[in-house]
């Protein structure tokens, strides 16, 4: 198991290669400069020349490159163009904000949406069934902003209950710190419910199917242990691959939620360097959420036996 | 009014001078919106327009714009220029401390202007004092409030230039603001707020720096009397104008100095908010590669501007608040008189005979614009369903503000729907859209005629003679039209009720100094 | 037969959404792009049916003009992802070994790649119109989907019929073919039409963080973005595209599982 691990970790070095590659090409074809940005419409050819100079742009690519990476081995990811702040500390800092709101959003969805589609497996083609489905569809079809927005209006406007703009950290005061993230935590859990839901309502009803549940009903056993026992662990299994998925892919994408709630997460810093062509803070995000996505889905395909016992971990 | 107003300015002081406000520690606080963090708090280095706004609140220059646009004394007490126009001495005014208690001396000036004109400060504006405007021969202080500038050649744009907000204002501040290592720290200046604290991505706080030497003048653009009749100030970062508008309406911000101008009909609803409008000299444009084998026709150029109605784009893009305006020099300058105020007038059918003449037949033209500066989009759309009415077909590409900004450096760009920053004088606002294309790709304006009847309007000072060459330079504008200007930008602010005294002003910047909240 | 009532609702959405965007192609009861600074912003009349936009356009032809290029761009899209998906994911699941890893490590680049950058560098080199985004978007989902199946794959390949079928000397093409494809079909069923569901509203999102495409030519994606400002003053401009994609994602789940359930061989004799 130890080796297994091991194994897998040492993979992941060349994933974070090609993601820094790409990351570092990529970037820079993007027409666009920094120092134009900065220096606006009076751009001066000359001293537009010479800024780049002092930020190391002028230098030929692969030198950048060379240089980034020799730095980043030794865990100095540079600092940003934007404010000259080191990228590592401030990245950490957004993470904490980001990584938090994910990581409860995709569990109370979870909590949720599998026994919902569940319910609706069990009840295949029933008004029970219909409804959850249509739920879960109209769920996935409002878009983050929209429904960010909403509820901001509603519990923050209308009814003056929560807070509409802001962070505190939960080091500084817990109890206002959570009247900061509910919203935010509330509207992607109700994103991910749509998808989830018709993940495990499709992988419930495959599982429903097969012969051992047939089996176990017929040997009697009561319906509600048959789904406990029989049906709800195995059709966790492929949403727990889709949870390892959302979990990584979310951190890249959450830059809508935090901007319509002012939150200083990770995926605004992203979203803003990208705009504002600061390298160094883009290519930092990426090889660390590429990181976190990495690791998040060796932890789910470690857990993935305890949901489905035939597969064993190599 | 006024006597009320001073009335409750001088309780609100009172109160907190006596230390009777921690009650009211949020009233204490004056909370405006900035749509971006702060770059840096360096003065004219690393900056934007945002940063610009919030640094001003710390650091002061010599001179500074006033409300009118004209060049008036700030830390100088007055400025003597001499006969041949190359030698400027400039004389501070006494006890005027920095943030740490230092006085400010004529050695200071020196300090801070050396190390603007140090490359490795990167200084926004040192292209223009190393031999772009004028070269910066000496500067030396005469004695502990006398410092005397000494430059290559006279100009009539040096003040102004000193004065420019994208170059800090050529602020004076005191040596401890960098470190050891040369490196900037926070800014130790004179201004009317120091330092508070600044967590990034969220907010940066300023604190009323009570020591603060005000001018006794009537407050007036970045000069005059700066009274802060606050504790302090935070500058809220909130990128998503509806989360802005959310804060403002709930109290969780009390000033958004620049809403976007669809949200204001909905503000206006609310009882609890109030506004100012301001005309900026920021300009809404079309610009045109005249280099492009379809563009540089001037009859297919001519053919799109007589086919807008600038008064309509103008009055639906602004929600009603701005006024149309076909010449570069803003409205609101002193030298906007009748002849700038001539421009176009839609004429579809002399435009479809122009598209005709210039055997237009029908190829795309693409324009970028893009939405960060949402007027830009609209613009092109408006402008996009006006061209299609003469059978000029337009492609709106819409790119993100960087991409846009690098194909408008480079002048790989058919036509374009861009906004230009405001300038305060109308040499310069000409000065940016004019140049030579081979060595500054960027200028949209290549005609050497013009070029030099532009330097002369920078060399001279005398009014008269400058107001003629402009209108040369308006004419010419018009008829050979490297752009369509269409309107200068209105600020909208949009506060609380409970704050008094906010105005806004030309540069478009927010002075939160001569307000109060109650 | 319970599963017709649901084939037959989910076909009748998408027939009345195919059926617009034909419409549409011929005749909208006005100019879809057509400018009227005198009529912004009017509410839901009968001249205008459902309303006009911020520059006075008529929202119910730009949501027909809007049906074409949006479940287009949708169905390119998923196309795109599940075709280059499945077959990625069926090969390294099934492969195991040196592929599986390789395909794995660039397969986790990419996923760990935000489609945000992905989409501004893809726009650069296509162009930023709606191959662009085809291109963007399903580069950026077809790791998903390689992920699923091979996670499918992975745990069916361990069953005893696929075993069986190896034993008794079929080649591992045929056992792969006849065997794990079938398993992979609904989660790809679900994903997929959840999917279609993504790219309408990346689109969305795209334009909400200030790219997506041309926007003046209309998708329900970018008119759904574009009315946000208005949400409480001009409420109808978000309701008519937000129910048309709520619909047409409706009919695609529906006839997505019907799809599913047809090609299931286990469903053969439920």
């Amino acid at each position: 198991m130890l080796s297994y691990i091991l194994r897998r970790l040492a993979f992941t070095i060349p994933t974070l290669l090609l993601v820094a590659i790409a990351v570092f090409t990529l970037v820079r074809l993007i027409p666009g400069d920094p120092v134009q940005l900065m220096l606006g419409d009076a751009a001066d050819p000359a001293q537009v020349t010479e800024m780049r100079r002092a930020l190391g742009l002028e230098e030929p690519l692969p030198v950048q490159f060379a240089l980034w990476l020799g730095k980043v081995a030794v865990g100095d990811l540079g600092k940003s163009i934007s404010n000259g702040l080191p990228v590592l500390p401030l990245m950490i800092e957004r993470f904490q904000v980001s990584g938090l709101i994910v990581l409860l959003a995709v569990f109370f969805a979870a909590l949720i949406a599998v026994p919902a589609g569940l319910l609706a497996a069990w009840r295949q083609n029933q008004p029970l069934d219909l409804a959850i489905v249509a739920g879960a569809t109209m769920l996935l079809s409002i878009p983050t902003f929209w429904l960010g927005l909403l509820l901001l209006l509603l519990f923050g406007l209308k009814l003056g209950w929560l807070p509409v703009v802001g962070y505190v950290p939960f080091s500084e005061n817990f109890g206002q710190a959570l009247l900061y993230i509910v919203l935010p935590i509330v509207t992607l859990t109700m994103v991910e419910i749509g998808v989830m839901t018709r993940m495990s309502r499709a992988a419930a009803i495959d599982v429903l199917r097969l012969d051992y549940v047939t089996h176990a009903r017929a040997k009697g056993l009561p319906e509600r242990r048959v789904l406990m026992r029989h049906v709800l662990p195995n059709a966790f299994a492929p949403t727990w691959t889709l949870i390892g998925l959302i979990l990584g892919h979310l951190l890249g994408g959450i830059a809508v939620l935090e901007t319509v709630f002012t939150l200083p997460g990770l995926g605004r810093l992203l979203v803003d360097s990208i705009f504002a062509r600061d390298y160094p803070v883009v290519q930092g995000c990426l090889l660390f959420t590429a990181l976190i996505y990495v690791l998040v889905n060796l932890v789910v395909d470690l857990c993935y036996p305890l949901f489905d016992p035939r597969v064993q971990a190599e | 009014m006024p006597r009320r107003h001073a009335l409750v300015a001088g309780i609100a002081l009172g109160l907190t001078l006596a230390g009777l406000s921690p009650v009211d520690a949020q009233t204490g606080t004056i909370r405006l919106r900035l749509k971006n963090d702060i770059r840096s708090t360096d003065p004219g280095t690393n900056r934007d327009g945002g940063t610009d706004g919030v640094v001003q609140h710390m650091v002061e220059g010599l001179v500074a714009f006033r409300e009118d646009t004209s060049v008036g004394p700030l830390l100088a007490e007055r400025y003597d220029v001499s006969e041949d126009g190359k030698t400027y001495t400039f004389t501070l005014r006494p006890d005027i401390r920095f943030h740490n208690g230092a006085p400010l001396t004529a050695g200071d000036v020196v300090w801070s202007w050396r190390r603007y004109l140090d490359t490795a400060t990167q200084w926004r504006c040192l292209p223009e004092f190393t031999g772009g405007l004028v070269k910066v021969d000496s500067i030396v202080a005469r004695d502990d409030r006398t410092v005397v500038f000494t430059f290559d050649r006279p100009s009539a744009l040096i003040l102004a230039t000193m004065a420019r907000v994208d170059c800090g204002g050529s602020a004076i501040t005191h040596r401890d603001s960098v470190g050891p290592d040369g490196k900037w720290r926070d800014p130790i200046g004179t201004g009317p707020f120091k330092m508070g604290e600044w967590r990034r991505g969220q907010y940066i706080e300023l604190v009323r720096f009570d020591q603060y030497a005000s001018r006794s003048e009537p407050r007036d653009g970045y000069t005059g009397a700066k009274k802060v009749m606050v504790d302090k100030a935070r500058f809220l970062v909130i990128p998503d104008a509806a989360a802005a508008k959310a804060a403002l309406v709930s109290g969780a911000s009390d000033i958004d100095h620049d809403i976007e101008p669809e949200d204001f009909a909905e503000l206006k609803a609310r009882p609890s908010l109030k506004f100012e409008t301001t005309t900026t000299m920021s300009m809404s444009t079309i610009i045109f590669q005249t280099r492009d084998k379809v563009m540089q026709d001037v009859r297919i150029r001519r053919a799109l501007a007589l086919a807008l109605d600038t008064h309509e784009i103008t009055d639906a893009v602004t929600a009603g608040t701005a006024k149309a305006n076909n010449s570069v020099i803003p409205v609101s300058s002193p030298y906007y008189t009748k002849v700038q105020a001539a421009g176009y007038t839609r004429d579809l059918a002399a435009a479809r005979k122009l598209l005709a003449d210039a055997g237009y037949n029908g190829q795309p033209i693409k324009m970028l614009a893009n939405k960060r500066f949402k007027s830009s989009f609209d613009v092109a759309v408006l402008a996009q369903a006006a061209a299609q009415q003469i059978g000029l077909k337009i492609d709106v590409e819409v790119l993100d503000w960087a991409t846009q900004l690098d194909r408008y450096t480079k002048g790989d760009y058919q036509v374009q729907s861009f906004p230009y920053s405001a300038r305060l004088d109308p040499a310069l606002s000409y000065e940016m859209v004019t140049g030579p294309k081979a060595t500054q790709p960027r200028k949209v304006w290549d005609n050497p005629e013009v070029e030099a009847i532009l330097r002369q309007s920078m060399q001279i000072a005398d009014r008269d003679k400058r107001q003629a060459l402009f209108d040369t330079l308006h004419k010419r504008q018009i008829e050979e039209l490297p752009l369509i200007m269409i309107y200068n930008e209105v600020q909208i602010a949009a506060m609380r009720k409970t704050l008094d005294g906010y105005k806004g002003w030309p540069t478009g910047q927010p002075r939160l100094w001569g307000v109060t909240l109650n | 037969m319970k599963l017709r009532g649901n084939t037959l609702v989910g076909g009748t959405l998408i027939g009345i959404v195919l059926l617009t965007a034909a419409v549409a192609a011929v005749w909208t009861p006005y100019n879809p792009l057509q400018v009227n600074l005198r009529a912004r912003l009017k509410p839901p009349s009968d001249l205008y049916w459902l309303g006009t936009d911020e520059f006075g356009r008529d929202v119910l032809s730009r949501i027909m003009a809007g049906a074409g290029t949006s479940v287009l761009v949708a169905l390119l899209t998923v196309t795109f992802a599940v075709v280059v998906g499945v077959i990625l994911g069926v090969v390294a699941g099934y492969v195991r070994g040196w592929t599986d890893r390789i395909l794995m490590a660039i397969n986790d680049a990419l996923l760990a790649f935000p489609g945000i950058l992905l989409a501004l560098g893809v726009m650069v080199v296509v162009g930023a119109n709606k191959y662009g985004i085809v291109l963007a978007l399903g580069l950026a989902y077809a790791p998903s989907v390689v992920r699923v199946v091979r996670g499918t794959v992975l745990s069916v390949r361990e069953r005893e019929y696929v075993e069986a079928s190896r034993m008794i000397g079929n080649g591992e093409i045929y056992s792969m073919v006849r065997h794990v494809m079938p398993n992979c079909i609904a989660p790809i069923a679900v994903l997929s039409t959840s999917m279609f569901g993504w790219v309408l509203l990346s689109e969305s999102a795209l334009s909400f963080l200030g790219l997506g495409v041309p926007p003046p030519a209309p998708t329900w994606g970018n008119m759904l973005a574009a009315s946000r400002p208005y949400m409480e003053t001009a409420t109808w401009l978000g309701i008519a595209p937000g129910l048309c994609i709520a619909f047409t994602l409706l009919g695609i789940n529906l006839l997505g599982d019907s799809l599913r359930d047809r090609l299931d061989p286990r469903m053969a004799h439920a």
